[in-house]
């Protein structure tokens, strides 16, 4: 298979994605877009096995590994945060001496806003990415021109 | 010198002609295995091609 082939396929498995997404928030149902999400990676990684022409060198191979290497050391910082501010909701007691005994209720975080949250930080998670990308695509060549 | 260009050395050798321009301008340091593979295309030995540098190993002028 062509690369170019394979950048089309690519596109058009985001694109029936796109649709499944939309149908399963129509139709209410998480189920559909979560498998179809399965079924696209893994049509993705099969397709990606059968290019001829693409040559990912040790350098390209580099370039993703210190992206992927930055990105998760400041991710896995964020998350915590998030995560740490969760935990120590759930693990609040009523001070000592109990005064008054009654029973504290965490606060729940409505579905929507962890909707929101979660999104927030994928899409972090996708910026950070780029973003390192481009700095260590920079850094070791990837946009330099010559003469020839 | 050997009238070769990027394109065809960095066919030969099994990279991206990016990468060939990236070690040209040191820009990137390229793996022992890398390295071992241009001094062989040009049938020469890596010390040939390939200066150690403490601080970031460079590639000779030919």
């Amino acid at each position: 298979m062509k690369k170019n082939i394979f950048y089309l396929l690519v596109g058009c498995i985001a694109f029936a994605l796109l649709l499944i997404f939309w149908y399963s928030v129509e139709l209410h149902v998480s189920l559909f877009i979560e498998l179809a999400f399965i079924v696209g990676v893994v049509l993705i990684i099969l397709a990606r096995n059968k290019v001829t022409d693409k040559v990912d060198d040790e350098r390209d191979i580099k370039i993703t590994e210190q992206a992927t290497i930055r990105t998760m050391q400041i991710f896995w910082i964020i998350f915590c945060l998030f995560s740490i501010g969760a935990v120590m909701e759930l693990l609040h007691i009523p001070e000592f001496p109990r005064l008054s005994p009654s029973i504290h209720t965490p606060v729940i975080l409505p579905p929507r806003l962890m909707g929101y949250i979660q999104l927030g930080l994928l899409c972090l998670m996708i910026f950070l990415h780029v973003g390192f990308r481009i700095y260590y695509a920079k850094k070791y060549g990837e946009f330099d021109t010559d003469e020839e | 010198m050997h009238n070769l260009t990027q394109e065809h050395l960095a066919d030969a050798i099994g990279v991206n002609r990016q990468t060939i321009l990236a070690i040209e301008k040191e820009k990137y340091v390229p793996s022992l295995d890398l390295a071992f593979k241009i001094s062989r295309y040009f049938g020469v030995n890596v010390e040939e091609v390939f200066i150690f540098n403490e601080k970031t190993p460079t590639i000779m002028e030919t």
